[in-house]
């Protein structure tokens, strides 16, 4: 069979090559795909595609475009845990494109949906093409930047999927940008912008593809030597993909995973009308806008400052920390709110949602050290399956607790009491959870009897 | 490769740059 220029074979570095080409190869990516943190912007103007001023009868309804993100996010967990084997076995340079045709077709497909006023299709382009293009180009790097920085494994992914939150502001005022610029007495130039996207997303993502090398197979660092006397939960050994999810650290670490970004999640949905709302009068609409914004910043920094501060402090204590000052910040933020303090309540947040962010930038470096380099991102592909369940369990505990205490006559400035309890207690299982962590069990190490393994197809 | 280096780190840290300095903007309301 002829080899082409995406194939793995094709993209080994030459000898002397920079390692430190590959991360803007992969924020290349990542800075695209985390566009879908920002597909807000998009639902109000989709909900006034006939009536362009106003929403008519007949327009899409808030509800109907909200199911967009959410299958988005599904997709994202599915397609990285279906195709994490088939990315680690054809390398990054296949899977970034990949995940930029899907990613850039699905905006295109949108824009057809809207263009026939057919929600199916936005359904299927952003939700399910999309999201596929989301989940195969979130995990496409991880290996590779874990295989280029043995040394330092969680600046690497850390720097990476910093991306991913920094995506949402970039796409935020380049999307009210391109609406502003295409709008017109006719259309709300929701389709104009959709097209755009598509194309803008696809060409700059084709820069992670053309820029995207592996090392050699024998390549390590120049003067880096593999330490003897590693920490007790960092491991030399591998464990294969299906032998990794038999194990109970695999589960152990998805229940952190999944506990970490749910209390973070909800949060990030709800932050405007929280914060409105327990500041009563006192926060407006814009000044909320500004809130989230601030919280899109500190889930960005922290995915690159915990995850490098993760190389240093071992990933077991990291989580210890989010986890135990996740939980006294949430226990504090409603006696902030009684207080009245803006400032505290917003650094409360502030903090939770670096956290937020540095649970996902620290959990491949916390995999490679559990079940070493060999199928690192087919395992992450697998563990993401938390993110999916997280991203429908978060914004449903926030909402519907909240609702419930409003129903029974609680204050909308005290409603958020009880869930920021409810989160405390999704932490302290996050930590035990994390706690409970143990070196993986010999009997599931890889031995190696034959060639080096390739994730089964 | 010094130049694909300076290109490529560019081609990133320009628009995120952008994203960062307009959300700073959005934030200081909160403030204001």
């Amino acid at each position: 069979m002829s080899s082409s220029f995406l194939d793995r074979e094709n993209t080994i570095a030459p000898p002397g090559y920079n390692r430190f080409l590959f991360p803007p190869a992969a924020l290349a990516v990542h800075l695209c795909i985390g566009q879908a943190y920002a597909f807000s912007t998009f639902n109000l103007p989709l909900t006034k595609l006939l009536g362009v001023t106003h929403s008519t009868p007949v327009d899409w309804k808030l509800t109907d475009v909200g199911w967009t993100f959410s299958i988005a996010i599904v997709l994202l967990g599915l397609s990285a845990a279906v195709f994490g084997t088939w990315v680690e076995r054809v390398g990054p340079r296949k899977s970034m494109f990949t995940s930029a045709l899907c990613f850039g077709s699905g905006f295109i497909i949108s824009a057809v949906g809207i263009h026939f006023h057919e929600i199916w299709l936005l359904y299927l382009g952003y939700g399910v093409l999309g999201g596929c293009g989301l989940g195969i180009g979130y995990i496409s790097p991880v290996s590779t930047l874990i295989k280029w920085f043995p040394d330092r494994p969680g600046m690497a992914t850390g720097m990476a999927i910093m991306g991913f939150g920094g995506g949402a502001l970039i796409a935020a005022p380049l999307s009210i940008l391109l609406m502003d610029h295409f709008k017109s007495p006719t259309s709300t130039g929701v389709l104009e912008t959709f097209v755009t996207m598509g194309v803008i997303y696809f060409m700059f993502m084709m820069i992670g593809v053309l820029s995207a090398r592996v090392p050699a197979e024998d390549w390590k660092p120049a003067g880096w030597v593999e330490s003897e006397h590693r920490r007790p939960l960092v491991t030399n050994a591998n464990v294969t993909v299906d032998m990794a999810w038999r194990t109970p650290q695999f589960w152990l670490l998805w229940g952190v995973l999944c506990m970490n970004v749910t209390a973070g999640i909800g949060v990030l949905g709800q932050a405007s009308p929280m914060i409105q709302e327990i500041f009563s009068g006192k926060v407006t609409p814009s000044a909320a806008a500004g809130f989230v914004g601030l919280l899109s910043l500190f889930n960005m920094g922290g995915r690159i400052i915990w995850a490098s501060a993760s190389d240093y402090l071992g990933r077991r204590y990291t989580y210890m920390v989010f986890f135990l000052l996740g939980i006294a910040l949430y226990s504090l933020v409603p006696w902030f709110g009684h207080l009245g303090s803006r400032a505290l309540f917003v650094a409360a947040f502030a903090v939770i949602l670096s956290m937020y962010g540095g649970g996902f930038a620290t959990i491949p470096a916390y995999l490679r050290d559990m079940f070493g380099t060999m199928n690192v991102g087919a395992i992450h592909g697998r563990l993401l399956t938390a993110w999916s369940v997280a991203g429908v369990l978060g914004p449903v505990l926030v909402n519907y607790i909240r609702q419930f205490q409003i129903d029974h006559g609680v204050p909308k400035a005290q409603a958020y009491s009880i869930t920021m309890y409810i989160m405390c207690a999704l932490l302290l299982v996050g930590f035990l959870c994390n706690f409970a962590m143990r070196p993986v069990d010999d009997k599931f190490h890889y031995r190696a009897l034959g060639p080096a393994p390739v994730p089964a197809k | 490769m010094k130049f694909r280096f300076f290109v490529l780190w560019a081609a990133v840290l320009i628009p995120l740059g952008w994203g960062v300095m307009k959300t700073l903007q959005n934030a200081l309301k909160l403030f204001n």
